[in-house]
């Protein structure tokens, strides 16, 4: 009885932390700081800092394929294979799609991750605050449910995480777009520069400026005490970067929680279900296989944050079953799993500048410019709702740009070791409206390889968000022919749910327990103890990149479970 | 199938993505699959593209294709990566190749002079531009010459010689300035 005792004891936390990503790494490092015995798990392999990033360390002729998939890869990943981010560069940081099983009612792109810091280590870097705009529009279209908090309520903790992770970029002062507190911006292109002037000058409201990017374009002390140090300029950010001149977990996150001595890191441990105590109306622990042993443990902690990444996460939460909540743990509202949300995109305008040919550049910038949202603000009103704003960037075509002409010899390869002329590009990255009937949901009599049901998807792009392309695109050649460039060709690749890996929603903050499965502290309406902090909490999509808001939420709903914990009301 | 238009989608991916002509998204995507079949290239081939890439990209001040070995990522890349029916699209255009030289000259493409050579790819570049043009719109492989030269062109300037030697390779900037007078006689970004 005393062994049963001990490892119940040697199973227990303060918190546990379902994943290890943007959110769930947060959790981890605001936890540990304030004091708790912290378990992270995450289902992915353990990726080391610096010595884990194999690809980043090798040169172009180290690629057998310079990226391209072979047959193999897309026979065995037909569903990764879809689009760029598995290549042969990053292809051991996902899961084979063997492992990763999921069905579509309509195409849906899932992305997931096979490390420890989930997709902290791949992602886009580009950070941007929701405004006021954002917070009130569901209410003021009378679209889904209000969001439970105003900019206010987050704005101290936007500054709070900035200042640790250090984003670069450009105060402008906007209303839609708050400023973040920013290390200096980083450079633009020539063509960028004046394009960016031809624009504000061509269409009053409209703003371009440098994409404001969790990169390092100067390290201070919050950064270098934890080992990072400034951008080394070298692009190749998504294998990883040894210099920890970017956020991740890895970098910025994980390395204070592990100085505390308070965190567990638990590597190849699949969260199958989080377990309810119906004496205690609270949630007791979580039970967890181990991909590597198989072995099924249980772990307990008072609280729980659950950080899985937006699908996974309310995977969990759906198969999460008990007498209290037949279907689906918090469901007291019938919303988990409704209302998913992606962003639209590949779809703007590009187009030949001439002239800068005596100009040049130094350095690879992993990052472009963004134009803000300026659609249904102020005045402007259009015949859909909500907006979209632009990412885009400057450059100068190099050696492959010669491919397709009609000549071969020493003067084509001569005129290729020259540079090319300029280009510009805008891509549009639009809102989509949290509709209910957008859902995903479990497949009870599908099981992967782990018995447990698999997600299927039902969700896609509406008449709201096609309205919104139309502009998208139009607006973006005209822009760019207003400023001069030439050969402008507008582009439409068309878009999928999924295929941004911004997918939000499915487990949404609101005000009311009859609609939305969070309040306004990210955590669950019914069981006081349980957190959910990532994208599945998001009540509306806004334009912008949002891995800056889910840090931010992490942060607050971290010091709010602890000041409740101090109170005993957890 | 455009391999530099994908190194270039995963340079700027969430950036410049969309910038991507949408048949080359659909060549990237691997539309048509392969479950491993595969044609077999012959020593004799792989030696005939070696000829052909080094025409495309010869030594001038830095050395060519063919002191790059870019025969050798030509064959494992058609071989790995393009559908069976580009490959077989493929090697079909290299014997028309060594076929007309044969015809013309007498000689294998190997054997002839630099102006046979050229003469021959000429020819066949020709050639693959009216295919190009009956087949715009239509779904069908990269005629010969276009793929040769996109596969040339690639694995020359991903080589460590092309890279480092005809280009300039600058592995860590450490600093970014995006406005600068170009300097004279500066090269190209291998990256």
């Amino acid at each position: 009885m005393n062994l049963n005792i001990d490892s119940i004891k040697n199973q227990t936390y303060d918190a546990i932390i379902v994943g290890s990503g943007v959110s769930g790494g947060y959790a981890a490092k605001e936890l540990t700081e304030k004091g708790l015995r912290v378990l992270v798990l995450d289902r992915g392999r353990q990726m080391e800092h610096v010595t884990g990033y194999t690809p980043s360390y090798k040169d172009p002729w180290d690629f057998k394929y310079n990226g391209l998939l072979t047959n193999e890869q897309k026979a065995t990943h037909p569903k990764l294979a879809r689009d760029y981010p598995y290549n042969e560069m990053t292809e051991t940081y996902w899961f084979n799609d063997s492992d990763s099983m999921y069905k579509e009612e309509k195409r849906f792109d899932w992305f997931r991750p096979n490390i420890v810091g989930g997709k902290s280590i791949m992602w886009g870097r580009q950070t941007y605050r929701l405004s006021d705009i954002d917070f009130e529009a569901n209410l003021k279209d009378g679209i889904a449910v209000d969001w439970p908090i105003r900019y206010k309520d987050i704005a101290p903790w936007y500054s709070y995480v900035e200042k640790h992770v250090g984003i670069s970029g450009e105060a402008l002062g906007l209303p839609q777009l708050p400023d973040s507190e920013f290390l200096k911006p980083m450079d633009m292109y020539c063509v960028e520069k004046e394009v960016r002037k031809r624009i504000e000058k061509n269409f009053p409201g409209r703003n371009m400026t440098i994409g404001r990017v969790a990169n390092l374009s100067e390290a201070k002390q919050a950064q270098l005490g934890i080992g990072r140090s400034a951008c080394q300029y070298r692009n190749k950010c998504r294998l990883g970067c040894p210099y920890g001149a970017y956020f991740s977990s890895q970098s910025c996150t994980l390395p204070p929680a592990a100085k505390t001595g308070l965190m567990t890191l638990r590597p190849d441990s699949l969260v199958s279900e989080i377990l309810y105590d119906d004496q205690k109306q609270k949630a007791k622990g979580v039970r967890v296989i181990d991909t590597v042993t198989k072995d099924v443990r249980e772990y307990y902690a008072k609280i729980i944050f659950v950080c899985g990444s937006t699908v996974s996460t309310t995977a969990l939460l759906l198969n999460s079953k008990s007498r209290r909540f037949p279907n689906g743990f918090g469901n007291d509202s019938g919303e988990l799993g409704h209302n998913l949300m992606d962003h639209h995109f590949k779809i703007g305008a590009s187009g030949v500048w001439e002239g800068d040919e005596d100009k040049y550049y130094i350095g690879r910038r992993a990052n472009g410019i963004y134009i803000p949202r300026y659609r249904n603000i102020g005045n402007d009103k259009r015949d859909y709702l909500r907006g979209f704003g632009y990412q885009g960037s400057g450059s100068r075509q190099g050696w492959n740009r010669g491919v397709g002409d009609l000549n071969f010899g020493i003067e084509y390869k001569e005129s290729m070791t020259k540079p090319g002329p300029w280009m510009m590009g805008l891509s549009g990255f639009g809102e989509t409206l949290p509709y209910h009937e957008n859902k995903m949901y479990l497949d009870p009599n599908t099981k992967d390889k782990w018995g447990l049901p698999v997600v299927v998807f039902d969700a896609e792009f509406k008449e709201n968000e096609k309205k919104m392309r139309k502009d998208i695109m139009e607006d973006a050649r005209e822009m760019l022919e207003s400023a001069g460039l030439k050969n402008v060709r507008a582009f439409d690749n068309g878009s999928y749910p999924g295929m941004a890996i911004h997918e939000m929603g499915t487990a949404r903050m609101g005000r009311d327990p009859k609609t939305s499965v969070l309040n306004g502290n990210n955590q669950v309406h019914a069981v006081k103890n349980v957190f959910v902090t990532d994208g599945a909490s998001m009540t509306s999509a806004s334009c912008v990149n949002p891995s800056l808001t889910y840090m931010a939420l992490t942060a607050r709903a971290a010091d709010f479970a602890v000041k409740e914990m101090k109170k005993h009301n957890l | 199938m455009n391999i530099n238009r994908r190194e270039a989608v995963q340079r700027v991916v969430m950036l410049m993505g969309g910038v991507v002509s949408a048949p080359a998204m659909a060549g990237l995507r691997g539309e048509k699959l392969n479950h491993g079949a595969f044609v077999h290239v012959t020593a004799e081939q792989e030696s005939l593209l070696a000829e052909v890439a080094d025409v495309i990209i010869p030594t001038s001040g830095t050395p060519g294709a063919k002191a790059a070995g870019v025969e050798k990522f030509i064959v494992r890349v058609v071989r790995d990566c393009y559908p069976k029916e580009d490959q077989e699209h493929f090697y079909a255009g290299l014997a028309k190749l060594e076929a007309n030289c044969q015809a013309k000259t007498g000689k294998s493409f190997a054997q002839a002079n630099a102006v046979e050579k050229k003469e021959a790819l000429t020819g066949i570049m020709l050639e693959s531009d009216a295919e190009r043009t009956a087949n715009r719109g239509k779904k069908a492989p990269t005629p010969f010459f276009f793929m040769m030269k996109e596969l040339t062109t690639t694995g020359y300037f991903t080589s460590e010689i092309g890279a480092t030697k005809a280009l300039e390779y600058l592995p860590i900037p450490g600093k970014f300035d995006g406005c600068m007078p170009l300097a004279p006689g500066q090269k190209t970004w291998a990256l």
